[in-house]
This record gives C-alpha cells, sequence and structure tokens, in this order.
C-alpha cells in the first residue's frame, strides 16, 4: 500500500468521524460501557480462579494412626502413602509428641496437661498428605482410609466440595457473559457505525460505479472503527482501573483473609488485551456494517 | 467491443425487463438507446456496468464475458465504463474539482498525475473556470458536465449515458450532447440511452429502439420517430 494512500485513508476517517460527531460519541461511549462490563466480569472471574486455586492448593487430608501401632510401622504407613498412591506430592508426619505440644500450647505456657493426663499421651500420630491436583483429594483419601492401621482420614469433604462446585460457576458464568457481552459489543457497535455508513452511501455508490475496489472503500470505515474502539476502551480501562483499585483497597481493609488479585503485571497485561479487543471490535463492526452496502 | 447474445431479464418482482436482446456494438461507435420509459432503457444501462446480471444470455465487453467476472473484478471492469446518469451523482461536500479528481484518487493514482488530467477535463466540458465551486452552486447542465468529466476522466474505452439530458433544457441539453459528440470523435465508444426526440434527430446516429424490453428497430443512421 502506497504511503499516499494510507494518508488518505487516514484522512477520510479523521474527517468522518468529526463530520459524525454525534455518531462517534454515541459508538465510544457504547464501546466504553461494553467493554466496562467486559472487563469487570473479568476481574470477577480471575479473582474467582485465584481465590478457587489458593483454596485448592490449600486443601489437606489429614490421616490420623490408631494409637497402638508402633512408630516404625507408622514409618512404614507414610512410605507406602507417597509411594502407593497416586497423586500425592507429600506426606508429612506430626507425631504424637509433637500434637500434644501443640495441644499444650492452646492451653497456655504453664500448663500441666501431661500430668493431667496421667503421664501418657493419648494423641495419635497422624499424617497431612497433599495432593497433586485438588480432583484428587477424594481418591487419595478413600485410598488412605483403606489402610488397616490409619483410623481416620479428614479433608474438609463436603463443604470443599461445595466451594468448588460454586467458585467453578462463578467461572463458567462469568466466561458466558463475556462472550455474549461480546457479541452484544460487536453487534451495537456495527450498529451505531452502520449509522455513519448510511450516512456515506451515497458517496460509496459513487465509488463503487466509478470502479474502487471493496477494500479501498473499505479501509477509511475500517480505520475509523479502529479509533472509535481505542478511544472507547481507553475510556472503559480508566474507569475499570481506578475503580477496581479502589474497591480492592476498601475489600481488603475488611477481608482481608481472601486472596484478591492487586498484581499490577496481571491487571496490566489485562488491560491490554481490552484495549485489544475494543481495536478488535470496533474494526469488525464497522466493516461488517460497510459491507452491506458494498453489494451494488 | 461489446456483444449482447439472447439477453433477458426478468427482476425478481416479476417486472420483464428485457427480452431477447441480440446486439453487437462497434468500437468508437455512438449510440442512441430510445424508447418510452419502462421500455428497458435503464435495465440494459445496468447490464453493461454490471449493475445487474442478465436472467438468460451472454454479454461480452472486449471479448470477455463479463458474467462470469469474479466479485473482485467488477471494479475493473467498471474503469473501462464511464457511467453518467441522470441525477449527475456528485458528492455535494466536494468541489468540482475534487468531485472529478476523486474518480483518479480512488484508482490511486499518484497526486502529480491527477491534476493536469482533472483540469484537461473540466476544460474539455467548459468547466475549468468552476474548480472551486460546489454542485450546488452550479446549474444543472454544469453539474451534469461535471458528471461527464468525473466518467472520462481515466480515459475510459465506453461511455454509458443514461438520461443525461433527462433533468436539463433544450440548450444545455444540446452542450451536453455536443460534448459527449466530442468525446467520442476522441475514440470512444459512446452509448446514450435517451427519450429526447430533438437530441437523437440532431446528429443522425445509430438508433436502437426499445419496446417492451424488445428492440424493434435499429437504424444505423436513424431518428427518434421510425421514418417509413
Amino acid at each position: 500500500m502506497r504511503l499516499r494512500t494510507v494518508l488518505y485513508f487516514m484522512r477520510q476517517a479523521f474527517v468522518s468521524l468529526s463530520r459524525n460527531g454525534w455518531m462517534s460519541i454515541l459508538s465510544v461511549a457504547t464501546v466504553a460501557i461494553a467493554l466496562f462490563i467486559i472487563g469487570s466480569f473479568f476481574l470477577l472471574v480471575a479473582n474467582a480462579n485465584a481465590i478457587a486455586s489458593q483454596l485448592e492448593s490449600d486443601v489437606r487430608i489429614v490421616a490420623f494412626v490408631d494409637v497402638s501401632v508402633p512408630r516404625e510401622e507408622v514409618l512404614e504407613i507414610r512410605e507406602k502413602i507417597s509411594k502407593d498412591i497416586d497423586g500425592v506430592v507429600d506426606v508429612q508426619l506430626v507425631p504424637k509428641e509433637e500434637g500434644l505440644k501443640k495441644l499444650g500450647e492452646r492451653f497456655g505456657e504453664n500448663n500441666n496437661l501431661i500430668t493431667a493426663l496421667g503421664g501418657k499421651n493419648p494423641l495419635p500420630d497422624y499424617f497431612i498428605i497433599r495432593a497433586e491436583q485438588p480432583q484428587e483429594v477424594k481418591n487419595i483419601a478413600r485410598a488412605v482410609d483403606g489402610i488397616d492401621q490409619v483410623e481416620k482420614v479428614d479433608y474438609g469433604g463436603k463443604v470443599i466440595e461445595r466451594l468448588f462446585e460454586i467458585l467453578r460457576w462463578v467461572r463458567l458464568l462469568g466466561w458466558a457473559a463475556m462472550v455474549m457481552l461480546t457479541g452484544a459489543a460487536v453487534f451495537l457497535i456495527s450498529v451505531t457505525i452502520r449509522l455513519t455508513v448510511y450516512a456515506r452511501h451515497k458517496e460509496i455508490n459513487i465509488m463503487k460505479y466509478i470502479g474502487a475496489t471493496d477494500w479501498f472503500i473499505s479501509w477509511p470505515f475500517f480505520l475509523e472503527g479502529m479509533i472509535l474502539g481505542l478511544i472507547g476502551a481507553a475510556i472503559a480501562l480508566g474507569t475499570l482501573y481506578f475503580s477496581y483499585v479502589s474497591l480492592i483497597q476498601n475489600l481488603t481493609l475488611t477481608l482481608n483473609f481472601i486472596p484478591f488479585i492487586s498484581d499490577p503485571v496481571f491487571l496490566g497485561r489485562t488491560l491490554c488485551w481490552l484495549l485489544l479487543l475494543g481495536v478488535v471490535v470496533g474494526a469488525l463492526g464497522s466493516l461488517i456494517s460497510v459491507r452491506r452496502y458494498l453489494k451494488v | 467491443m461489446i456483444q449482447l447474445f439472447n439477453v433477458s431479464k426478468v427482476y425478481s418482482n416479476g417486472v420483464k425487463a428485457l427480452s431477447d436482446i441480440n446486439l453487437e456494438i462497434e468500437k468508437g461507435e455512438f449510440l442512441f438507446i430510445v424508447g418510452a420509459s419502462g421500455a428497458g432503457k435503464s435495465s440494459f444501462i445496468k447490464l453493461l456496468i454490471r449493475d445487474e446480471i442478465p436472467t438468460k444470455g451472454q454479454i461480452m465487453i472486449g471479448g470477455r464475458s463479463i458474467l462470469r467476472l469474479k466479485r473482485s473484478e467488477v471494479p475493473h471492469l467498471r474503469r473501462k465504463i464511464g457511467v453518467v446518469f441522470q441525477d449527475y451523482r456528485l458528492l455535494e461536500n466536494r468541489t468540482v474539482f475534487e468531485n472529478v479528481s476523486f474518480a483518479l484518487e480512488v484508482l490511486q493514482c499518484p497526486s502529480w498525475q491527477i491534476k493536469p488530467r482533472a483540469l484537461q477535463v473540466l476544460q474539455m466540458v467548459g468547466l475549468s473556470s468552476k474548480c472551486d465551486a460546489f454542485p450546488a452552486q452550479l446549474s444543472g447542465g454544469e453539474q451534469q458536465r461535471v458528471a461527464i468529466a468525473r466518467a472520462i476522466i481515466n480515459t475510459p474505452r465506453i461511455l454509458v449515458a443514461d438520461e443525461p439530458t433527462g433533468n436539463l433544457d433544450p440548450d444545455n441539453s444540446k452542450e451536453i450532447l455536443k460534448i459527449l459528440y466530442r468525446i467520442n470523435k476522441l475514440g470512444t465508444t459512446v452509448i446514450v440511452a435517451t427519450h429526447d426526440q430533438e437530441m437523437v434527430d440532431s446528429i443522425r446516429k445509430r438508433v436502437i429502439a426499445l419496446e417492451k424490453g424488445r428492440i424493434v428497430r435499429d437504424d444505423l443512421r436513424g431518428a427518434y420517430r421510425c421514418e417509413a
């Protein structure tokens, strides 16, 4: 493409933008609102993901060994769990002495728990098992429970599963909403741009009769859509960024146990993607509407 | 140059515009298509510039079928054929000069070529003094001359005009005819669809009369009415 042609396209795009002032503002607003909503959903999903993976990595299986089992055998069981059961990352043994110490700490510094218990430690040895994949937790728990010397297995069971279920729905709905909103944004933008194209259909018609190629006619509109998308996206991103940052600041004050995302690299990357989405959506929307008038 | 074989056109609403047209137009010819409104003149023009596609038959221009053109090849066909319409179809917000040079702009000509060529064609239609005027500031005849200038700026081999004098008074019509005649003398095939009797009768050229979509007469040196 010649530089002259490129300049011609750019000039046409800007002339059209300023000539259709109100339509341009309308299109920009449409892009901005749509992208703001899409971005909000994306951040919601991203946070749900972060919380979910945090919880997932926290899921442990606790297996209590029968009190009567001697220590050597307990060590053997540990070997067995870490070697024979699939998906186990790490097995940590908490001996009964340590368990008692921890329990004692809860009663305060100067306790004589051991005396109160008659000099005997009634606590069992137990393992803390970590799974590679959260989905494997259930199977691992079942397998560990199958070992004779293991008395009881605990892994938060139903509650954790419910929580994962909820987070999975949040993710799924979030993605679905984003896809639908993107489609709606393309549609809305193509409708608004169609009006600006309609205002110039006479010109398009004349160009067709003179022998202009379709792409020559489309390019200025394509650029126009990209510019509209870019401006709209910039507005949406600015708003989104500042409202998210202040929201997170407030939330972490009250809910500081939830790991909200505040990583600037992640946020920067998200904003870049949204910017790109705005440009693509704008260009696509205008291209769709020009195509309708090219069939002369 | 232009050949039509058994061409028929029926619109999707059932209107039969043209039936079984067979015609050969030589290079450099000047040709009138005459007939009452609805006789099929405009449809004929539309078929030539591939604005419409015939329901039946074949159309050849320069030895090539224009029906087999791909969508992307249609612009190249239209560059070989200049078109003038009854309603001028100028861009209101551009000056005369811009309207004319627009046709070369669209073809991505370098600007050093555009300017002299635009001035040349504007001089040819007698409007070099109105370069900076806008279409609304011109008379109908002048607007049509701008449209003709635009149609010929890229030296097409064929110029088709659909009722070019339909909105003009006799004096302006004469002026338009003169220009078309001059363009023809420079070697361009000129096809004029019209029901302007005076224009047809003033120069004895080939006349094809259409009636209800059929050719009823084809006189090499004809008049608007049959001279039997």
